[in-house]
């Protein structure tokens, strides 16, 4: 499979529940060898995509493809190349985690005890895999969760929330292996509600809200989106007036003995050129990429709700 | 898939509790209502009665009476618990992520259910079986078929077929009703109020009589009756632990029966099947 073929796409996707419209027309694509994180507050259609794409839930409108086939006449076909955890994983109490693993391996054609201790190692459960499943932590489950989704050596990885329940050596641990996964070539989508989470483990992202898909992108692209430019000066008080008048530069803030200048990076010499011609001289100046965050609460309009 | 689904099953508790439940039902059967009651009666009339009811061969179509009532009661619990429990515990959602049809899933479902079932029922029979022939050796009668109007080998094949398909109605409408209210409780107390309240239903209809007493022939209570009629042993009438009566001769005829039975099974696969089918899943 090569690099730019699209692994997932969504398109116009719509899932209504009554008067409430969950999901509204979303149209994404995930292309192979990405690590996509589906990035969102709580409640705006993450797990409703993610129930739609997996065929648990019949959308309203639109429909998915998954490496290139229409899920609506072979979604069997495709979840056989896909390895999914959903949030809150579920699992028969009665079994082993090792049981657990052999029926989930039944479903996928069968696998044997070899491939078992691998992904049990993998997910450091080896030493519980005999051990019922009703005497796990949430953290164990959600571990159990990964090794099952990961059992067949799926081309295609969908997480909705896999580091939910762990503790913070838990959550370290499931993103490197996230990572690692990208790395070997493993197409992840990987859904979150924490922004430090997808800005460690993705390479691409999708932000949604409200059912609706705000923006999606590398996310480095994204971050470049907004540029801003960091600098020292001998003074800044005159910097501010000057910079101000300057027509392609948006905005100036101080902070502290900084100044904070929103601005394309490529025009960084003749802003140097604007200010020198004032005898003000720069001591440094670097280029500031905006945090996921920041971009985050300016895609979804929050940081003008929380102002 | 059908492996997964058997582990699944033998994996649990509830089948051998089941097992043992029924074993207890047939040894109440076999010693309390019949063993000891012919040893306590006097009269001879009564005590030939009472040697029908627990002695080889007249017992086999008792025992497997009670073992259609009790086994359709049961396994309903089983399969109802094995649908419920998928959707309470959210494992339903494992097996169509991982690329398993509805309708791929619920056929291993029945088809895993038709083992357990099958073998279940056959171990009752060989309970049973092992139960009457100690009870009919206590009275130093012979255990044999060669009586009048007994039964052959394969006749005894066929009337442990007979009680197996009077099973089916019930656990069908279990499986059904759990599937379409993604529950154990409805299943299994859906079909347990079902159950007592037909036969309570079949009474007051036959009591009333005329067109009230024909409408009997659409319950599958009154037509599961006529197929274990069948089992009679010459015109030896038989007592067993259902609350309905094979003894009547108002019964319909058995193919009859056998096809209004096996129109209900249908009826309660196609809408489980098309509900689950178009069903959405959420945790």
């Amino acid at each position: 499979m090569s690099s730019s073929e699209v692994v997932l796409r969504t398109i116009g996707l719509s899932k209504r529940y009554g008067h409430l419209l969950a999901l509204n027309e979303m149209t994404l694509e995930v292309h192979s060898g990405q690590v996509y994180g589906f990035l969102g507050p709580n409640g705006s259609g993450k797990t409703t995509t993610i129930s739609l794409v997996l065929g648990l839930i019949a959308p309203t409108g639109g429909h998915v493809e998954m490496f290139g086939l229409d899920t609506r006449t072979h979604l069997s076909e495709a979840l056989h190349r896909t390895g999914a955890v959903l949030e809150g994983p579920s699992f028969y109490p009665l079994l082993s985690g090792r049981d657990n693993l052999r029926v989930c391996g039944a479903l996928s054609d069968g696998v044997d005890e070899k491939r078992l201790d691998e992904v049990l190692d993998l997910v450091g459960l080896q030493a519980r895999g005999r051990d019922k499943v009703r005497t796990y932590s949430l953290g164990m489950k959600q571990r159990l969760g990964l090794a099952a989704a990961l059992l067949h050596d799926p081309e295609l990885l969908i997480l909705d929330e896999p580091t939910n329940g762990l503790d913070p050596a838990g959550i370290r641990e499931v993103r490197h292996l996230i990572k690692g996964l990208g790395q070997v070539g493993k197409t992840v989508f990987v859904s979150s509600h924490l922004l430090s989470e997808v800005e460690q483990m993705c390479d691409h992202v999708g932000i949604v809200k409200e059912g609706r898909l705000l923006t999606q992108g590398s996310v480095t692209t994204l971050l470049r989106r907004g540029e801003v430019l960091e600098m020292q000066v001998t003074d800044p008080d005159r910097a501010v007036q000057v910079l101000g008048g300057l027509k392609w530069v948006d905005a100036v803030k101080r902070e502290d003995d900084h100044l904070v200048v929103d601005a394309p990076r490529q025009r960084a010499a003749e802003l140097s050129r604007a200010l020198a011609e004032h005898q003000i001289y720069l001591a440094e100046l670097r280029p500031r990429d905006s945090s996921l965050e920041e971009f985050f609460l300016e895609v979804t309009g929050e940081e003008q709700a929380q102002s | 898939m059908l492996a997964a689904e058997l582990l699944k099953i033998r994996k649990r508790w509830m089948p051998y509790v089941l097992l043992l439940a029924m074993a207890a039902i047939l040894a109440l059967h076999i010693f309390l209502a019949g063993y000891l009651t012919w040893r306590n009666a006097d009269d001879p009339f009564q005590r030939q009665e009472a040697l029908q009811s627990f002695a080889l061969p007249w017992s086999l179509p008792a025992f497997l009476g009670t073992a259609q009532f009790w086994g359709a009661i049961l396994l309903g619990i089983l399969v109802a618990s094995s649908v419920g429990t998928e959707h309470s515990w959210g494992t339903v959602r494992q097996a169509i992520i991982r690329g398993q049809s509805r309708s791929q899933y619920l056929t291993v479902k029945l088809v895993a259910m038709s083992v357990v079932g099958g073998i279940g029922f056959s171990l009752a029979f060989g309970i049973g079986l092992a139960f009457s022939a100690i009870a009919t050796a206590l009275t130093d009668h012979p255990i044999t078929l060669d009586v009048p109007g007994g039964p052959s080998l394969p006749e005894v094949a066929l009337m442990v077929l007979r009680a197996a398909y009077g099973v089916l109605p019930y656990v069908l409408l279990a499986f059904c009703l759990s599937v379409v209210g993604r529950s154990t409780t409805l299943g299994v107390a859906g079909t347990l109020v079902y159950v007592f309240v037909e036969a309570i239903v079949l009474s007051i209809l036959a009591g009333i009589g005329g067109h009230a007493a024909d409408a009997r022939a659409f319950f599958p209570g009154h037509n599961v009756s006529a197929i274990l009629a069948a089992n009679r042993i010459g015109d030896v009438d038989f007592f067993s632990f259902a609350f309905r009566d094979p003894t009547r001769r108002d019964l319909p005829d058995p193919t009859t029966a056998a096809l209004v039975v096996g129109g209900y099974c249908l009826a309660f696969v196609v809408i489980a099947f098309s509900v689950f089918q178009r069903r959405d899943i959420s945790s």
